[in-house]
């Protein structure tokens, strides 16, 4: 235990704080450098969005709704005839729909919409209705008549057998189980851990320690990780600085590192085109990784050139572990494992595990303070932003949330949500403990999360919105005509009907203007 | 703000769900001597089944045990090294793992039995107590802020065991009290003791009349968690016999005599009760209430 | 004739509308910006005041806000 002083501690380890310093000063140098580029000054708040083009968030899309929004009927279709993706799928349907399909999955025949409809409760008809939407949605079924007329669901005929297979069997096995004789060094579960996580973090440090060219601790990535990241729009390319990291890169920062690499991997797979892979193909993969065994060893005999291309780069980030890029053995680490689904991933962290005391080490008191536990220059850089770092110890770094620090996060685009969960999901072991002593949600103390939000609530008293007032209406139906038409253009904002004022958007005001000349036209 | 609603189902979707299977493999059930390919038919059914419960979510866990007239043994999982397995076919090689390991010990199993001279009952209420020693072992385990909720399922068609009603009991009320859900589908008479079960702890009780449906009626009945369903239409549980059985003879009695300190239930009397050994004195004939002169108003 | 005014719709709580209100009053923003009071919650007000009062709101904040950690001296 180091028992060092205030004033020893800031002599003694000045290289190191220093340095720290400098990556915390050049984030929030960076950052204040982005706000005056996008115009805004320091102390704008969310008032501006509005009127002024709102920079963009982090959008992380579950495999849900990156199906939905990025293929159609038809790709899904052949999506479907591979019983990976199938698997995947139907894990991430809502409950009631799961059980729907489960039902439906050994009945050849096509089932009555009214049938279906009798499953369900009636006080969970709501649950119901949107687990049919997003059946349908998914193409997982689909409407058909039946003799008699009446409307009917069929599931597809594709998902079907890829489900049935899946559960039951038949069908080509899949291409990662090829037979293998037995490694003579195998590799174990804790070996994979530190090998994951190694190179995941070279792609956070290349994020962060961009710009700070002295740094030899990271490694460099290869071109097409770095390509991945200026697609994703994590990283930009500026003439004077080479490659710096952008606001969602900031938010990406704070995810917990599944979430990171689900994130990464769909931006991965939108580019996968380009570099001849066929989607269809590379999710199937992405998934057969994902339902493996930990801590044992496949085969990737028998794949073709594009899928070993993948296979290298899944190789790069920390997905996969091959002694030689020849060999035709792998194992997959954890960060492959459950890619989608964050609650398997913790779940299957047993308790004997050691890991489980490697993840958390931030510690949040009552009295705003915050103790982590690191030495890492990533982790404490993270930190800096939305903490204001007091002491720095040999294996523990102090710091204090304050309204200024918050404050100054909240601009730089990340919200309260995220501090809270990413100091939730770092959470030291001994915090989680108090938790399921007093039965709370969170580990965190109440009083801190509610403040971070109320910080947060605080920026945002206002709302505004550009539009143009019209008052003094001679009559009664003038308004209320007036009032319905801008209703009906979806421009109307704000209306009182006993002082006959009402509020439009800017962009409908010449319709609103349009329709009212015509109307009073016609009338007087 | 999300309603409580949506907040209940993120936990339920996070939560991980136990089943533990109690499947009865006595060879001196009348379905498996009527016909022993019925003992196969109902296996791979409880294997399709065990894997749909695999298959909700990567998190849920699935035990099997098997309970014959001599002993109980865990067809899966089994301790020591998973065999390692390769695939053959399509089928996920988690779900393939579970078929291997049921149908290779199984067999040993039923290999291995002594010779049956006569029918013998089946050892359900010591199955079914290996089954909440299992869960309550994985129950401490669970990494903290993760919670789990466990069922047994037991899948019987043996007869009424009224000889092992005590065990019962203790079974079904350590079940409630750790709040362990017990389901049964009967497949071949109404066992009115585990339909009891079911209903203090709020289970679903079953039974199927055709063999052949018995995946459909594991699938629709069974499979959903006991927070699902509440969500689904299930069958309606039929009105439950609550009858004890008595100490002595292990039969259902609908009036008996209960010892006042330790509660247990006899047909007749006896002067000393047999489970605490407390002494009662013989009753005497019945005292004959006086009977009250009705006075006459002598008005 | 319908009067049409073109402007921003402000929406925030009663308190605030009340601060905004005081700073029209004591033209404490060089001039008077309110063009209509709508209800409890909605003001419309006139455009280019809208960074100076986003300004004067945060200058508020942080003047009636105080440090909850109290940093050694």
């Amino acid at each position: 235990m180091y028992c060092v002083s205030k004033l020893n501690c800031k002599k003694s380890i000045s290289g190191t704080i220093t340095h720290r310093r400098e990556i915390v000063k050049q984030i929030r140098a960076h950052r204040s450098m982005a706000d005056t580029k996008s115009g805004r000054h320091a102390s704008t708040s969310a008032a501006t969005p509005l009127l002024v083009q709102s920079p963009e968030n982090l959008e992380c899309k579950n495999f849900q709704e990156y199906l939905r929004t990025r293929q159609t009927p038809e790709s899904l279709e052949k999506l479907y005839s591979y019983p990976p993706i199938c698997l995947a799928v139907f894990r991430e349907l809502p409950e009631i729909a799961r059980q729907f399909v489960i039902r439906i999955l050994f009945v050849d025949q096509p089932v009555p919409q009214a049938v279906v409809s009798s499953w369900g409760a009636q006080r969970v008809a709501k649950e119901q209705l949107e687990a049919t939407n997003c059946l349908s949605a998914l193409s997982v079924w689909r409407v058909t008549a039946i003799p008699g007329g009446l409307a009917a669901w069929e599931l597809s005929p594709t998902f079907k057998k890829s489900v049935r297979q899946v559960l039951l069997g038949g069908g080509k096995p899949w291409a990662i189980t090829n037979s293998l004789e037995r490694d003579s060094k195998p590799r174990d579960v804790a070996f994979l851990d530190a090998y994951a996580m190694s190179r995941w973090r070279c792609v956070l440090h290349y994020m962060v320690g961009t710009g700070n060219r002295s740094n030899t601790e990271t490694e460099a990535i290869s071109p097409d990780a770095v390509r991945i990241l200026l697609h994703a729009n994590l990283m930009k390319r500026d003439e004077r600085e080479g490659i710096t990291i952008t606001r969602q890169g900031f938010q990406f920062l704070l995810l917990d590192t599944r979430a990171q690499v689900w994130h990464f991997m769909l931006q991965y797979l939108d580019t996968c085109q380009e570099r001849g892979l066929v989607l269809a193909e590379c999710l199937s993969m992405l998934f057969q990784l994902s339902f493996s065994t930990l801590g044992r060893d496949y085969s990737s005999e028998g794949m073709n050139k594009q899928m070993l291309m993948f296979l290298q780069h899944l190789r790069e980030f920390g997905l996969v572990f091959q002694r030689k890029r020849k060999e035709h053995r792998f194992y997959p680490t954890r960060l492959a494992l459950n890619v989608t689904n964050k609650e398997a991933a913790e779940a299957s962290i047993s308790v004997d595990e050691e890991r489980m005391q490697e993840r958390g080490y931030i510690v949040v008191e009552t009295n705003y303070r915050v103790y982590a536990y690191t030495d890492s220059q990533l982790q404490v850089a993270v930190l800096g932003l939305f903490t204001e770092l007091l002491y720095r110890f040999p294996n523990l770094v102090v710091g204090v949330l304050t309204r200024d620090s918050v404050r100054q996060a909240l601009r730089g685009g990340i919200t309260a949500e995220q501090i809270v969960s990413y100091l939730e999901q770092y959470a030291h072991p001994n915090m989680k403990l108090v938790e399921s002593a007093i039965q709370s949600k969170s580990c965190l103390p109440p009083t801190v999360v509610d403040q971070i939000k109320l910080w947060e609530m605080e920026r945002n008293r206002f709302t505004y919105t550009e539009g143009v007032v019209y008052n003094q209406f001679l009559s009664q139906n003038d308004f209320v005509t007036l009032r319905d038409y801008a209703q009906s253009q979806n421009v109307l904002v704000w209306q009182n009907e006993r002082t006959r004022t009402m509020v439009v958007q800017k962009n409908g005001h010449d319709d609103v203007k349009r329709y009212w000349k015509k109307y009073s036209k016609s009338a007087g | 703000m999300e309603s409580p609603d949506a907040t209940a189902n993120k936990e339920d979707e996070a939560s991980i769900d136990l089943l533990a299977i109690v499947l009865d493999t006595n060879p001196s059930q009348l379905i498996v001597r009527q016909n022993p390919q019925n003992l196969t038919q109902i296996l791979e059914a409880v294997i399709a089944f065990g894997n749909a419960h695999l298959m909700q979510k990567a998190q849920n866990k699935l035990a099997v045990l098997s309970c014959s007239h001599y002993t109980t043994e865990f067809l899966f999982p089994l301790p020591g090294r998973q065999v390692e397995l390769r695939q053959i076919d399509a089928q996920y090689e988690a779900f393939s793992l579970v078929e291997k390991t049921v149908k290779q010990q199984l067999g040993s199993i039923l290999m291995n039995a002594p010779r049956l001279s006569a029918p013998c009952e089946s050892l359900l209420a010591g199955s079914m107590s290996m089954a909440l020693c299992y869960i309550s072992r994985l129950q401490r385990n669970v990494p903290a802020g993760v919670k789990m909720h466990s069922r047994i399922l037991v899948i019987t068609g043996s007869n009424e065991c009224a000889s092992q009603y005590m065990t019962f009991m203790n079974v079904f009320f350590t079940a409630q009290k750790l709040g362990i859900v017990v389901d049964t589908c009967a497949l071949d008479k109404t066992l009115s003791l585990l339909q009891q079960g079911c209903d203090i702890t709020n289970g679903q009780f079953l039974k199927v009349n055709q063999l052949d449906g018995l995946l459909q009626y594991l699938l629709w009945v069974f499979l959903p968690s006991p927070q699902m369903r509440h969500k689904l239409v299930l069958p309606p549980t039929p009105k439950v016999d609550y009858r004890a059985s008595c100490f002595c003879h292990r039969e259902l009695i609908d009036i008996g005599y209960v010892c006042s300190v330790c509660l247990s239930v006899f047909c007749k009397y006896s002067p000393i009760c047999t489970t605490c050994h407390t002494i009662f004195k013989t009753p005497g004939p019945l005292p004959i209430k006086p009977k009250k002169k009705k006075k006459i108003d002598k008005n | 004739m319908v009067n049409v005014m073109k402007g921003v719709l402000v929406e925030c709580d009663p308190a605030m509308k009340q601060f905004l209100l005081h700073l029209d009053e004591k033209l404490a923003l060089g001039r008077k910006f309110i063009i209509q009071d709508l209800d409890e919650n909605h003001l419309f007000i006139s455009t280019d005041i809208v960074e100076v009062l986003q300004a004067r709101v945060d200058e508020l904040m942080d003047r009636i806000s105080f440090p909850l950690h109290e940093k050694d001296p």
